[in-house]
């Protein structure tokens, strides 16, 4: 098993609308030969299953929930009553809401920040020549194939806090130290999640980096080798701000992503000790699908969305800066 | 670049020293599945006094014990069955609205879609749960394929991305030839296509297979889960039986890494590819 040089199919040029030739869609529209009419009618035809599936799954869906996030609505009384902001206020005073408001935000950017240190000096490791370079790539990336889940089923019995646990039973008999309670305690539980988080997706991203890395020419290395900048040099003033799309590309998914997080916590901790490893995801689940709390569970899910909507936006005008920049 | 020159490039001392570093750094990162995988072979004696040594004998009972106890060939098939179907629709679904909005741009289809996109499945979830009980489709392998499809809208973006690149005259010589739409979709786009769709098509079978939220919520009976719903469930059963919950994982895992090895170019590209839509 090995993995070779990514070779992306669409170059990263693909998305900035450069280079418009002779594409199809510009191809006349005046069909020769064919009814015109019935041309028309075709394509617009093509649209209907898309249409079906934003109206069935997006739009009434949205529209429900920001409904419902008004109202007292609980599935079952006859009567619903618009009770204006007073869910909304609900949130910001239900301890298992605000518990995973704060863990989610934690789990984001404690993530983002450790994957974007490991991952980019990896990258750059990664794009050199060495013995047992295609293992090692390898070996880094697996964890991004199998089911998060999963995974975090194995990592609690990894770190199961029993002395009989994994890791316990090897800090045993390596260093003599005590069953460390890795998941019953608060802030260790915290910090095994974001931990654990880290381990399965840190190859990924840095696979990421790697296909930026080999689009950066060798002259300008070879050129920068010429005028005598040293290796950090080198670092710091071409790779790093080469990276800078790769970089925004990557804290966008790892910000929505962990924004999103559901499987690994709840698969590990199932949200606890307590809640201090709840997430907004989960929190949702449990009041609007458990409990029927849809009026609660729909606010929270309206702000949950509009902090993700806040975070795309202000990361992509961000990128567009930045890039603008750079090139 | 010769073999002579790359042998000399991971020899020089600078590269030795970082295999010396990266590939036990590899190891350690690997532990985990050398864990999972090496206890499948042991007691829960053997696993609890010495979690991390090789098996003293090497013996596959728990395998046997697992396909004896647990129904993981019809889990298999369900998720076979959700994966194909779910992912079919689509990419067709995908790649018809993207055919569309290239040949006759809509700008009002356009946001629609861009919306939706941004629109995080939590938000639509408790709505699309009572949505789905009024169908009937509640604990259904055909509720979880409706929700899938919501993935038309991710195969759309990176489907009419790849059709901008694409030069038109051949779709210029089809319409000369007196081809309609629907011909010129199926037997000229389509396979112009390829590419992307089977990027997309990788990526989107690794999502809805390794999906865990959607079954959980929304599937109940045990012989409608999935395999990933199935190990989650198993924990329960096989708490205090640790190698026979491990042998689960490693069964299940065995289609997706078998998939990783042979799609494992595919994966790459659509990372990056799935990463600059933007």
């Amino acid at each position: 098993m090995t993995l070779t040089d990514p070779r992306p199919v669409v170059t990263p040029k693909m998305s900035t609308r450069s280079g418009r030739g002779t594409r199809w869609w510009r191809a006349p529209s005046s069909p020769s030969g064919s009814s015109p009419g019935g041309n028309r009618l075709t394509l617009r035809l093509f649209l209907v299953p898309v249409i079906i599936v934003f109206i069935v799954l997006f739009a009434i869906p949205l529209v429900q929930s920001i409904w419902w996030s008004f109202t007292d609505f609980n599935g079952y009384s006859a009567e619903t009553n618009f009770i204006g902001l007073r869910n909304y206020a609900n949130v910001f005073s239900d301890p298992s809401m605000l518990a995973g408001l704060s863990f989610t935000i934690f789990f984001t950017l404690g993530t983002t920040i450790l994957i974007t240190i490991f991952a980019m000096p990896l990258a750059v490791v990664l794009n050199r020549a060495f013995l047992g370079r295609n293992f090692v790539r390898a070996i880094f990336f697996f964890p991004a194939i199998p089911s998060v889940a999963i995974l975090g089923l194995v990592w609690g019995f990894i770190l199961n806090p029993l002395g009989s646990g994994a890791l316990n039973s090897l800090l045993s008999s390596l260093a003599g130290i005590g069953p460390v309670p890795w998941l019953s305690d608060s802030t260790l539980a915290q910090i095994s999640v974001i931990v654990v988080g880290v381990w399965t997706s840190t190859g990924w991203h840095s696979i990421l980096y790697l296909a930026f890395l080999q689009s950066i020419p060798s002259d300008y290395y070879e050129v920068a080798r010429i005028d005598g900048a040293s290796a950090i040099q080198r670092f710091f003033y071409i790779t790093l701000p080469l990276l800078m799309p790769a970089m925004t590309v990557s804290w966008l998914l790892l910000m929505t992503g962990g924004l999103k997080v559901y499987d690994l916590p709840f698969t590990l901790t199932r949200g606890g000790p307590g809640y201090s490893t709840f997430t907004i995801t989960q929190t949702i689940i449990q009041n609007g699908v458990s409990q029927a709390k849809y009026g609660q569970a729909s606010a929270l899910a309206v702000i949950f969305m509009l902090i993700v909507g806040i975070i795309v936006a202000a990361q992509l005008t961000l990128s567009r800066r930045l890039e603008g920049k750079v090139s | 670049m010769s073999s002579t020159s790359s042998q000399d490039r991971i020899t020089r001392p600078g590269a030795v020293v970082t295999s010396l570093i990266m590939v036990p750094l590899g190891l350690i990162i690997g532990l985990p599945f050398y864990y999972v995988v090496v206890n499948t072979f042991k007691t829960q004696a053997e696993t609890t006094a010495s979690p991390l040594a090789l098996p003293s004998t090497v013996n596959f009972d728990n395998y046997v014990t697992v396909f004896q106890n647990i129904p993981v060939a019809q889990a298999f098939m369900n998720t076979l069955i959700v994966t194909v179907v779910s992912v079919f629709l689509m990419l067709l679904i995908g790649s018809m609205a993207a055919f569309s909005i290239i040949m006759h741009a809509s700008k009002t289809m356009t946001v629609l879609l861009v919306l939706a996109f941004l629109i995080p499945g939590q938000v639509t979830l408790i709505p699309m749960y009572r949505l789905l009980t009024q169908a009937g489709l509640v604990d259904s392998l055909q509720g979880l394929i409706v929700l899938y499809t919501g993935g038309s809208v991710f195969c759309y973006f990176l489907i009419v991305g790849y059709m901008r690149t694409l030069p038109g005259e051949v779709i210029e010589a089809a319409r000369i030839d007196g081809a309609g739409d629907g011909r010129i979709f199926w037997s000229i786009a389509l396979p112009l296509i390829r590419p992307i769709l089977v990027t997309v098509g990788v990526f989107q079978t690794m999502w809805v297979w390794n999906d865990f939220l959607t079954p959980v919520v929304f599937i109940s009976s045990p012989e409608k889960q999935t395999l990933v719903l199935q190990v989650y469930k198993a924990v329960g059963e096989f708490s205090t039986n640790w190698p026979m919950f491990l042998t689960l994982s490693v069964i299940v895992l065995i289609p997706m890494v078998i998939f990783f090895i042979t799609m494992q170019r595919h994966i790459v590209s659509g990372l990056t590819a799935g990463s600059v839509k933007g």
